[in-house]
């Protein structure tokens, strides 16, 4: 019953959407052609459409793109290797773990942007200061995660690896990650967005290149239609983003079911 | 060594212990901080650093004073205040009037939902400078931003929050002669509460970092005005300061909205 009712629900959201888009972009370009709005600053759809096929030809926002995305790369690996590197020390040691917690909580809810002078000066103008910020912004989705997934553990496998000889890095190998990981992943997915929000910021303050830099590029030129076109690529790339994190977790779900 | 050192004598890792080492916790940080203070004030008012990149502590406590003596902080920060208050106000009445609507109608959700998600998706920080394009540089862009980073969350989690109210809850409304209107007031509503200040809690963090932003890109008053003043002369004990004051906003606004859920919904704050 429900396996038939899930099919068509599911087809009846996919059109309702698409019409839902369809008319929004219908009244902005209808707005826009009556003048009802400004089309130069406001811009319409088929501007920023002309705008987007122009931009590919010349192939400059493809280059932007790759910035970013090696950015993001970069930022987020970074992110990974040392969320879930600290977060396994903190879960595993309570001296480390109340000791680090302070700053985890400070990177957490401050404002890390302001920084970006400070870390120009460090790391300069470009690439390393975009990806600090990257990695500055994602990885304590990463940290607290991991913590929390290592608290999960049942300390009955544990004991039982320690029993049959184990060592400490057998523990955290086959009891340890395992149990982790759908905790780890739920931080990877949080740590995604805020890095995708890492690479904006960065490019925008501190940058001369990306997809974050060429909106203000074009805003401060004035060139509404052209803002578009990063802009709905970094729009584009989120959904993507969640796409692929709803990808995982479904399977997640099943494996653990 | 890390797991070596926390066996317990009884052996084996007893990870439900942590609960009980509440004081344990506030002593390792706080002496984790004090050292780290120490540690920086070293560094920094020794030159072992340039202090002029780093700061140190006595440094951010005496521009602090003199920031706040001078005006200089109160009056950036009342703009702020008043740029923050003027976006998410709006963001909290149209995003639970919105998530109502969309939880009670499936259709509309579903043509609002390609919005919903790409604007949850994205890095809303990229929609800056087209906002003030549109707006301008003064106040009104900062109020939109706050207002686009704050509106989702909030949507979200009314939608969530009053589409898993319990139906046994409003059955027994019915039951008892309950009116539609009531069944809202005393089921729907204080059932969803919870799921709301969620959302609430979590625009927030999204909005102050969406009105630094925007105000950093491009403003003529305001905190982050003064952080991109600060930032270009490279001045690191003020840019400390202003995100110290801008950190302990969120914390002291989060911690505020939690007391009020407390007082009015006393349900709604479970552990």
């Amino acid at each position: 019953m429900s396996g038939i009712s899930i099919v068509p629900a599911r087809r009846e959201q996919f059109v309702l959407g698409i019409i839902g888009t369809l008319v929004f972009l219908l009244v902005w370009e209808t707005a826009a052609r009556f003048d009802l709005i400004n089309p130069v600053v406001v811009s319409n759809p088929t501007r920023i459409a002309a705008a987007f096929v122009s931009q590919l030809q010349s192939g400059e926002i493809l280059a932007d793109l790759k910035v970013s995305l090696i950015e993001f790369t970069a930022g987020f690996g970074l992110s990974l290797v040392v969320g879930i590197g600290l977060g396994i020390a903190m879960g595993l040691n309570r001296l480390t773990e109340y000791a680090v917690d302070p700053f985890v909580w400070f990177l957490y809810s401050s404002p890390l942007i302001a920084f970006y002078p400070l870390i120009i000066v460090w790391l300069g103008f470009g690439f390393a200061t975009v990806v600090a910020i990257t990695f500055l912004l994602s990885f304590v989705s990463v940290v607290v995660n991991t913590v929390a997934g290592v608290h999960g553990v049942d300390p009955q496998l544990v004991r039982a690896v320690r029993a049959f000889g184990g060592g400490r890095l057998d523990v955290i190998r086959k009891v340890i990650l395992p149990a982790a990981v759908p905790l780890i992943i739920a931080g990877m997915r949080i740590g995604l967005g805020r890095a995708l929000h890492g690479v904006v910021l960065g490019e925008m303050f501190s940058s001369n290149a990306g997809l974050g830099y060429r909106i203000t590029f074009y805003a401060a030129h004035l060139r509404t239609a052209d803002v578009f076109v990063p802009l709905v690529i970094l729009v584009v790339i989120g959904l993507m983003i969640n796409q692929l994190g709803n990808a995982v977790e479904a399977r997640l779900q099943a494996w653990r079911a | 060594m890390s797991v070596v050192a926390q066996v317990p004598a009884g052996g084996g890792l007893t990870w439900q212990s942590l609960g009980r080492h509440r004081s344990a916790r506030a002593v390792v940080g706080l002496t984790a901080v004090v050292l780290f203070l120490i540690g920086w004030q070293i560094v920094g008012a020794g030159e072992i650093i340039r202090s002029d990149l780093i700061s140190y502590p006595s440094e951010v406590a005496e521009t602090l004073m003199r920031m706040t003596a001078s005006g200089e902080l109160g009056g950036n920060a009342l703009v702020s205040l008043q740029e923050f208050i003027q976006g998410f106000v709006p963001a909290i009445a149209i995003g639970i009037a919105a998530g109502t609507a969309f939880a009670l109608s499936t259709r509309l959700h579903y043509l609002f939902d390609p919005l919903i998600v790409a604007l949850n998706t994205s890095p809303i920080i990229a929609f800056v400078p087209i906002v003030v394009v549109w707006f301008g540089v003064g106040t009104q862009s900062k109020a939109i931003m706050v207002f686009l980073a704050a509106v989702i969350p909030i949507v979200i989690n009314t939608m969530t929050g009053i589409t898993q109210v319990h139906e046994s809850w409003i059955r027994a409304c019915r039951a008892f002669g309950a009116s539609k209107s009531q069944v809202i007031l005393k089921a729907i509503l204080p059932g969803a509460l919870p799921s709301v200040m969620v959302g609430v809690r979590l625009a927030v963090g999204r909005a102050v970092v969406g009105l630094i932003a925007a105000e950093m890109y491009v403003s003529v008053r305001g905190i982050g005005r003064l952080i991109q003043v600060y930032s270009t002369s490279e001045r690191a004990a003020e840019i400390f300061v202003l995100v110290a004051v801008v950190a302990s906003f969120g914390f002291l606004l989060v911690t505020l909205l939690r007391r009020i859920e407390g007082a009015i919904a006393p349900w709604s704050l479970e552990p």
